[in-house]
């Protein structure tokens, strides 16, 4: 008894547990309630708050506060008030508990929103990535015109570009005098070698190696005597194809570049062959297609007339057959050849072909 | 060739409007560049093919219309003319070189009244482009845009001893034609000459002495068939390009000579008055032979597709004046007219067919598929290449394939084209375009620097380019040269771009170095190998050679030498490569094989020493690897030091070894034990301490 004597009264003790706790809580009451005032506080006072308010739980609700010694003192109080002092001190201790997590959660969810807030970022910077460099345009043409001509059973074939006389000219029914052997058009090494100046030349290559039948297309460089201007090039690529196989006809020559011709610019497109002279065919056409920028109304590209020129074309002259070996009263075929370079100046709308080998990364930047 | 609407009604009596004529034609292969309206008539700007001189002309291209409209070709009328003497008693005409000129007719006019021309004529010709001259010029000129045959008018008096020669030049020999210009002459040209001297250029142009003037009252009409390979030959050679040789070149009709000559002269009478020979001296010792030609009528379906009725077949054929006969129902013999130099054979004449039955109606469909497409295997793997490069920021560059030859031992060739004489190994051409560039390229190199230079010199300071193409050199066997596809690469500037958040770092070695690695690692060729080595145009210290795997090998890589920089006018680091494609093309595939997964952790162990700064990280690599330290899974690159705390002549390496076993976890100690034994080795080797 003597013992508890001295002792202050354990109830007195909770109530002043209670007070100091009320005491200190009250700048922290703010927080708390329908109205909580954290909306005015910045994201560090926030933390700083929210520290304060962890100190002021282990305070009085800590392992050494006047609360938790009075809880555990509750089995030496006196029997009959017992029940009394282990409510109130229960009921004290949840105020204070409840009184805490109020405000802490106030604390908590402005403090998260304040920081998510900090942390958002402007999607609209830009994205970090390397430089990506860019294919050129003649590379991207020609990588579809392969494409389509592989579905449609052709071979990709090519051959040399420095030619004799008999693949450039000969084989390909070129009579000796023919302006085009002139040293005017056709480009000569020293010796005596031609550059060659269409990639028919790898139409006999292609036949001498594969005989008949025989699908391929020759996609390539060829070179001719022209002065540079917006144009001309006295190099550009060219795409020759070749189809030998027996009871080839003209109808097949017209279906196969309708289909190209659609698949590189549109399903409407139209195709027309207009009558021509080539050596190597007979025979001979030119081929057009219906403006693929007015359809056929006329306009710039098309010169008002509503058709574009592309190339030629015709049935592989028996002579060229018979140079590269075939029998041409077994085998009939067609070829057919346009430029590349034509037909990425006509696409892209380039006003100066020139700009296709100046290699300025302001041009092939503009293609993917 | 401009055509005149009215003149052509006059001669085929067509009932097309000139738009209508422009379509019709077009699609009988005598495309219309455009129609032109001009005071009352209307001027068609035909593209004739160069098979067809026969359609160099109002009568041939009315001749065409005739087929379209299954009309009439009307012959020009002209007044007959009164006639008197015999044109051997006041001229000769001799052929010497008949080989060159195989007909050769003249006629003399006396007592013409030269004068400007009629009004309607003056008015005719200028429509057409032609500048008037002269009564006599311009009904020459007439009569060859009317019927295609060039003719020409000599001063009868100016001619010495009254003689027409036609024989090839002697050397040194000149005329003076009628523009003016003094022509040296050489045995390779014909020309028409009188007793002394040439008076004309055969087939071309005539000469200023024997030009017709205000004086003028005897003329001579010289109406000829000429060789076209050699008026081509002497046209081309001297630079000339007339209205006479473009016809008589590409092929003129023989058989028309007198026709034409005939309606000059009575065009001569009938505007300059004068009285004409009554006779013409042709002389035209060997008549050519007349072609024909076995058609197959079913020819025409078996090439075209096209079913054409034999009755339509016939009046197309009729209707271009080619005469054919039945030899069976299977086999016609055709024999084409004079003037349709271009038909030889079967073909020819089934193309007539069809052009004429239109290709319009030709069907279209695609050939039955029977084959099964494929890429050249090359291409795929330059695709690979290509793409690859373009993900690590390289452009394309396309350039022409002939350089100048200034760079011609600029450049480190490939190892292909690296021979000792490599100044007669270029590829040259006789007649360039672009001046000075005479060499096919044997490098790339070049070209990117060219093209580096254009993009710097527009304000562009980082740029990376990439190459692929063939380059040239002789052949040490066979007619042909030696073509290599080859790739170059080309970097200066920034090395990562378009990423404010990282400091910027400059293109050095390593940057074009890996990008090489990369490219080819796409194509999976094996590894590549990198020694040091000299290169012409590269910075010596910064310099390698790439070789492949066995050690062939395939090109250069560096940075490039102060001197080449310097003539380009490059401020900057420039780094280039490159290689060989061919040869790395032809190196076999790597097969991809599988290796288990490891089946126990590996210790890693990282050492850092000082070895001599001439040591490289193969040397190392490769010692350590001889030294086969058990559970020893190889050693990478941490990083390299040099500088500050470090004597001048050595640097620090920082190598990370991996130790790992198949059939236990290795323990700490073993790993050591190992790892101590290795730096020992490489201490003693390569005298160098631990940093």
């Amino acid at each position: 008894m003597a013992e508890s004597q001295s002792q202050e009264d354990p109830r007195t003790q909770v109530e002043a547990a209670s007070k100091a706790f009320e005491h200190e809580f009250e700048r922290f009451a703010r927080f708390t309630g329908q109205y909580a005032a954290v909306q005015g506080l910045t994201l560090d006072q926030a933390e700083s708050e929210e520290r304060a308010l962890a100190e002021l739980r282990t305070r009085h609700l800590g392992k050494k506060s006047v609360l938790v010694n009075c809880k555990k003192s509750i089995g030496r109080v006196a029997t009959e008030g017992r029940a009394a002092f282990g409510q109130l001190v229960q009921s004290r201790e949840a105020e204070i508990v409840s009184a805490i997590e109020q405000a802490e959660s106030k604390l908590k969810d402005h403090i998260q929103s304040a920081r998510t807030q900090r942390e958002s970022i402007d999607v609209t910077l830009p994205g970090r990535r390397p430089r990506r460099g860019h294919l050129h345009p003649i590379t991207l043409v020609r990588e579809r015109l392969e494409d389509i001509f592989v579905a449609l059973g052709y071979a990709i074939e090519d051959d040399c570009e420095i030619e004799t006389d008999f693949y450039n000219f000969d084989a390909l029914n070129i009579p000796p005098n023919h302006p085009a052997r002139a040293s005017q058009d056709t480009f000569y090494t020293t010796e005596g070698l031609a550059l060659r100046s269409q990639t028919s030349t790898v139409q006999i290559h292609a036949m001498q190696r594969r005989g008949a039948p025989v699908r391929m297309i020759a996609p390539g460089r060829v070179f001719r005597r022209d002065t540079p201007d917006p144009t001309h090039n006295p190099m550009f690529f060219q795409v020759e194809g070749l189809c030998v196989d027996r009871g080839i006809s003209m109808a097949h020559l017209k279906g196969t570049v309708a289909e190209l011709l659609r698949r590189m610019f549109g399903s409407k497109t139209v195709t027309r062959f207009r009558p021509s002279y080539f050596p190597f065919t007979e025979p001979s056409a030119e081929f057009d297609f219906s403006c693929f920028k007015c359809g056929g109304l006329g306009c710039r590209i098309c010169k008002n007339s509503g058709w574009i020129e592309l190339g030629g074309s015709g049935m592989v002259h028996p002579n060229v057959l018979r140079a590269a070996g075939v029998d041409p009263e077994e085998f009939s075929g067609f070829a057919f050849g346009f430029g590349i370079d034509r037909m990425v100046g006509l696409m892209y709308e380039l006003d100066d072909i020139r700009l296709l080998f100046e290699n300025d990364v302001r041009f092939l930047e503009q293609f993917e | 060739m401009l055509i005149s609407y009215n003149w052509l009604r006059e001669l085929s009596g067509t009932t097309l409007t000139p738009l209508e004529l422009r379509e019709r034609l077009t699609m009988v292969g005598l495309a219309i560049d455009g129609v032109e309206e001009k005071d009352g008539d209307s001027v068609l700007d035909v593209e004739v093919p160069s098979n067809r001189p026969d359609c160099l002309s109002h009568v041939g291209i009315a001749r065409e219309v005739a087929v379209i409209e299954s009309g009439k070709v009307r012959p020009p009328s002209s007044k007959p003319v009164r006639a008197e003497g015999r044109a051997t008693d006041l001229t000769s005409v001799e052929i010497r070189d008949t080989d060159l000129c195989p007909r050769y007719a003249a006629r003399l006019v006396c007592g013409v009244k030269i004068a400007p021309s009629p009004a309607w004529l003056a008015k005719q010709l200028e429509e057409i482009g032609q500048r008037p001259i002269n009564n006599i010029a311009d009904i020459t000129n007439y009569v060859l845009h009317e019927q295609g045959q060039p003719l020409h008018a000599f001063d009868s008096a100016k001619l010495g001893g009254q003689r027409i020669v036609v024989r090839r030049a002697t050397p040194g020999e000149k005329l003076k034609t009628l523009d003016g210009v003094e022509r040296p002459l050489d045995a390779d040209m014909l020309v028409i000459a009188d007793a002394e001297r040439p008076v004309a250029l055969a087939g071309i142009m005539g000469g200023e002495d024997s030009e017709i003037s205000i004086q003028t009252t005897d003329v001579l009409i010289e109406s000829a068939y000429f060789n076209p390979d050699s008026v081509r030959r002497t046209a081309r050679k001297l630079g000339m390009d007339t209205e006479a040789s473009r016809r008589f070149e590409r092929g003129a009709d023989y058989e028309n000579v007198l026709r034409a000559q005939n309606r000059c002269v009575e065009l001569i009478c009938e505007i300059a008055g004068g009285v004409a020979t009554e006779d013409t001296i042709d002389v035209y010792p060997s008549p050519m032979p007349s072609r024909r030609i076995a058609f197959r009528p079913a020819r025409v379906e078996n090439l075209t597709s096209l079913s054409v009725a034999e009755t339509d077949m016939k009046s197309i054929l009729t209707g271009l004046g080619i005469v054919h006969t039945e030899e069976s129902h299977a086999v016609w013999k055709c024999v084409p007219p004079t003037w349709r130099i271009d038909i030889e054979r079967e073909e020819d004449l089934v193309e007539e067919i069809a052009r004429h039955f239109g290709y319009d109606k030709i069907d279209s469909e695609l050939p039955p598929s029977n084959q099964s497409g494929e890429h050249q295997p090359r291409e795929l793997r330059i695709r690979k290449l290509r793409r690859t490069l373009q993900i690590l920021g390289f452009d394309e560059a396309i350039n022409f394939s002939f350089i100048e030859a200034v760079h011609d031992n600029q450049f480190e060739l490939i190892p292909e084209f690296n021979t000792e004489d490599s100044k007669h190994a270029f590829i040259t051409l006789k007649n360039p375009i672009i001046e000075n560039e005479v060499r096919m390229r044997p490098t790339l190199i070049p070209g990117v620097l060219n093209s580096l230079r254009h993009n710097l010199n527009h304000g562009v300071r980082s740029c990376r380019l990439f190459e692929t193409g063939r380059i040239f050199a002789k052949s040490d066997s066979g007619e042909l040269p030696n073509e290599r596809e080859a790739l170059s690469l080309i970097a200066t500037g920034g090395a990562s771009e378009e990423n404010r958040a990282q400091a910027p770092r400059e293109t050095d070695f390593y940057d074009l170095k890996g990008s090489l690695e990369a490219a080819l690692a796409a194509m999976n060729r094996g590894p590549l190998r990198f020694t040091k080595a000299q290169a012409k145009h590269l910075r010596e210290g910064q310099s390698a050679m790439i070789l492949l795997a066995d050690g062939t090998p395939i090109g250069s890589l560096g940075r490039l030498a102060e001197s080449v920089s310097d003539a380009y006018k490059f401020r900057q680091p420039v780094y280039v490569a490159e290689l060989d494609l061919t040869r790395l093309l032809a190196a076999e595939e790597l097969p991809v094989q599988y290796e288990p997964l490891p089946r126990y952790p590996s210790v890693v162990r990282d050492l850092t020493i000082l070895v001599g700064r001439q040591i490289t990280l193969e040397e190392l690599l490769r010692t350590i690897e001889e030294q086969q330290v058990d559970d020893c899974r190889g050693a990478q690159l941490v990083g390299t030091y040099e500088g500050a705390n470090i004597p001048e002549d050595r640097r620090a390496v920082t190598l990370r070894i991996e130790y790992r076993s198949d059939e236990r976890t290795l323990r700490d100690e073993e790993v050591e034990e190992r790892h101590r034994g290795l730096i020992d080795s490489l201490l003693r080797q390569y005298s160098a301490q631990l940093h």
